[in-house]
């Protein structure tokens, strides 16, 4: 999805959508591209990994999963309950990551768009 | 007043509630998108509640307490995929999806890849998933109004079924969401105040202990009655008083005849219903263990997170939820509410679950750990708190069986109308589409439950973790999908899905690898659709639809530019959506 040469059909574009697609080849519009893949995949396969490490350890661990800490609790029940803390954490870290980096570039674009720089 | 008096004024109380805001939202309810939508005119808090009060089904507020108390610390896999799918939703699919401006999966289809045929095979499979999920709603509110007022299961079935159809027919989507923010409060309250006092119990009680090396057993001498027939297992002999008479029960199988009472003295262990094996307190909490006889727990756990974490993306009513923000900004503030407030909730099952079985072993034996949740404060506690707790308890779960009855109902019914039915785009048709659809659902669920609620829910991610999981990620991430390759896809893992959801329901596979397999089949079939769609695609690389690339920019450039994907303009019915979705796309600003 990077370039308007591979376009394939309608070769025809209007001039607003000439425009977009002129706005693709944009580098502001390739570094907002590049920060979110480079943030979201690496975060959605270590979150993931976290996850089935969690089962793995239950599965091959699990004297160590099994060792009580307070009563009825053991270490397994922790760990399961940081799964929700975890998620958690994972989508506020998210969040704000949109809010300080996605945002402004986005801004950043549009506001160019529209005063016609792009 | 008797037994059931308060547990039916609760339950009169959250139908009139329902009905009431239903009616009330109705009045500002006026054209086809206030009805879809909502006009997106609702605060991140608000959305927040309404998104919980709609994703916390029978299966969260009644299920996983069973499942729990059966079969231990493997189930509290439910909660955690649960809360967990919303992140890999908000991750990968919600920002450029928001983008496209399709709100259904179907929508999608058309929007990215053009293809009409595709796009009904899309309603298609949206409307088996939300019927495959409507069908344990129904069943529960069955099954909790037959444990606290002894109706009959079909009942409570038929009750949350019309009430559910007259309500989202008469108010589509702008009640729903206050109705269901209303129910979200409600459920959370309606599970943390009785285990407070349930905890209060347990700690006057001394403590006793959930992880001993002993299997559950009767605290006290307890009189079981039988609702239906049931067949259990009996590991040592006991004693036991059959309806009046003395009887010895020797190891092995036996039968009991519904409308029976047995009597088991203080101390005996708990026999366990055919199926469910009993399980140490040791082994009940220890993960994997396989506690109350699964087959394979490693695989078991491992597809069920892959069918939670991949499923939620697919379910047709939760996507619709990302519409009801306003701008991108606020649908992240609303994700990470929901969480807070699903983590919130989640907490509180796995407690039931436990002090289940203390207090209410003998569910272990006729085999309804369903109803743990409703059934405990009147074992646990004495007086009159007892009972006044499950009727706070019962509302709660019908606040639950009807919020995500209604939003299943609101989503399912709108594709039915939309892309199944003839003719059929506006309120009229969308009106006949909902009562079609609760229909359906009614029929499917009457018969008599087959497996715990949260298993059956449990399919529903399965299946859509199969078909629209690959769609979605390879359309929004991969240029090269094609119209063919993802229908390919669609019918494989549809299909696979299908049949072992098939021969599970109907328990035509037990024992060993195959009934693992079959119950738990996100772990073959998303990889083998996946695969499919990749392959069928790289095979009719020149049904890469034109425009490909202009559809690719509008769904990953920043909301604001007026771009609207290529599928849009060329197919009969956009023009009508195009006006319906410029509306909606009006209130735009920051990427989700």
């Amino acid at each position: 999805m990077s370039s308007t040469s591979s376009e394939r059909g309608r070769a025809t574009y209007t001039p607003q959508e000439a425009k977009y697609l002129a706005a693709q080849e944009a580098p502001e519009f390739q570094e907002l591209r590049r920060r979110y893949r480079r943030w979201v995949l690496p975060v959605t396969a270590a979150a993931l990994a976290w996850y089935f490490l969690y089962v793995a350890l239950a599965a091959y661990a699990p004297g160590f999963m099994g060792r009580p800490v307070l009563g009825n609790i053991n270490v397994g029940l922790i760990a399961g309950l940081l799964q929700f803390v975890s998620t958690f954490g994972i989508t506020a870290l998210y969040v704000r990551f949109a809010d300080r980096t996605l945002d402004p570039i986005s801004t950043g674009i549009r506001e160019k768009f529209e005063e016609g720089d792009l | 007043m008797n037994g059931t008096t308060l547990p039916l004024l609760a339950v009169t109380l959250v139908v009139c509630a329902t009905v009431g805001i239903g009616v009330y939202g109705l009045r500002l309810a006026r054209t086809t998108s206030d009805f879809l939508v909502a006009s997106r005119t609702v605060s991140p808090l608000w959305n927040a509640s309404a998104i919980g009060g709609e994703y916390l089904s029978a299966a969260s507020f009644l299920g996983i307490a069973g499942l729990v108390m059966a079969y231990g610390a493997d189930a509290l896999w439910f909660p955690v995929g649960f809360v967990a799918g919303y992140f890999v939703l908000l991750l990968l699919v919600a920002a450029p999806l928001r983008r496209s401006g399709a709100y259904t999966v179907p929508d999608f289809a058309e929007v990215r890849l053009g293809s009409q045929p595709l796009r009904r095979l899309c309603a298609l499979t949206a409307v088996a998933i939300g019927l495959l999920y409507l069908v344990p709603q129904l069943q529960g509110a069955g099954l909790a109004l037959r444990a606290t007022t002894g109706a009959p299961v079909q009942v409570g079935a038929v009750l949350v079924a019309v009430v559910v159809t007259v309500n989202v027919a008469g108010g589509g989507m702008r009640s729903a969401t206050f109705v269901q923010a209303f129910q979200y409060w409600l459920k959370l309250t309606a599970l943390a105040v009785p285990a407070v006092f349930l905890l209060l119990a347990w700690q006057g009680d001394g403590r006793p202990a959930l992880a001993g090396p002993a299997g559950p057993q009767f605290a006290a001498t307890t009189s079981v009655r039988v609702d239906s027939g049931v067949r259990f297992v009996v590991q040592t002999p006991v004693q036991v008083v059959l309806d009046g008479q003395p009887l010895r029960l020797d190891p092995g199988p036996h039968h009991i005849e519904r409308g029976s009472t047995v009597v088991f003295p203080a101390g005996a262990a708990v026999p366990h219903v055919d199926g469910l094996e009993a399980a140490t307190g040791t082994a009940w909490v220890r993960p994997l263990s396989g506690a109350g006889g699964v087959e394979h727990p490693l695989y078991t756990t491992y597809a069920l997170v892959l069918a939670t974490f991949l499923g939620t993306m697919g379910l047709p009513h939760v996507l619709v939820r990302f519409y009801t923000n306003p701008d991108g900004r606020a649908a992240r503030r609303t994700t990470l509410l929901v969480l807070a407030l699903l983590g919130a909730f989640y907490l509180l099952p796995a407690l039931y679950g436990a002090l289940g079985r203390l207090y209410t072993p003998e569910l272990l034996l006729t085999g309804q750990t369903d109803a743990v949740v409703l059934a405990l404060p009147v074992a646990a506690l004495s007086g009159p708190v007892g009972p006044l707790l499950q009727a706070l308890l019962v509302s709660g779960a019908f606040a639950a069986f009807l919020s995500t009855s209604s939003g299943l109902l609101v989503t399912t019914a709108g594709v039915l109308a939309q892309d199944l039915l003839p003719a059929a785009r506006t309120v009229r048709g969308f009106r006949v589409a909902a009562g079609v659809t609760g229909a359906l659902a009614l029929i499917l669920a009457l018969p008599a439950a087959a497996l715990p609620l949260t298993q059956v829910v449990g399919l529903a991610f399965a299946v859509a973790a199969a078909t629209f999981c690959p769609l979605l990620v390879l359309g929004i991430w991969w240029r090269g999908l094609t119209a063919p390759g993802a229908a390919a896809g669609l019918l494989v893992g549809g299909g696979l899905s299908a049949a072992a959801v098939t021969l599970t329901l109907t328990g035509a596979v037990s024992g060993g690898w195959p009934q693992a397999l079959l119950a738990q089949p996100a772990a073959w079939t998303v990889p083998t659709s996946f695969a499919v769609m990749v392959g069928g695609s790289l095979l009719t690389r020149r049904s890469v639809p034109p425009g490909v690339g202009r559809t690719m920019l509008a769904l990953h450039a920043p909301e604001g530019l007026g771009l609207r994907s290529g599928a849009d303009r060329s197919s009969p019915t956009a023009t009508a959506r195009r006006s319906r979705r410029a509306a909606r796309r009006s209130g735009r600003a920051a990427d989700l």
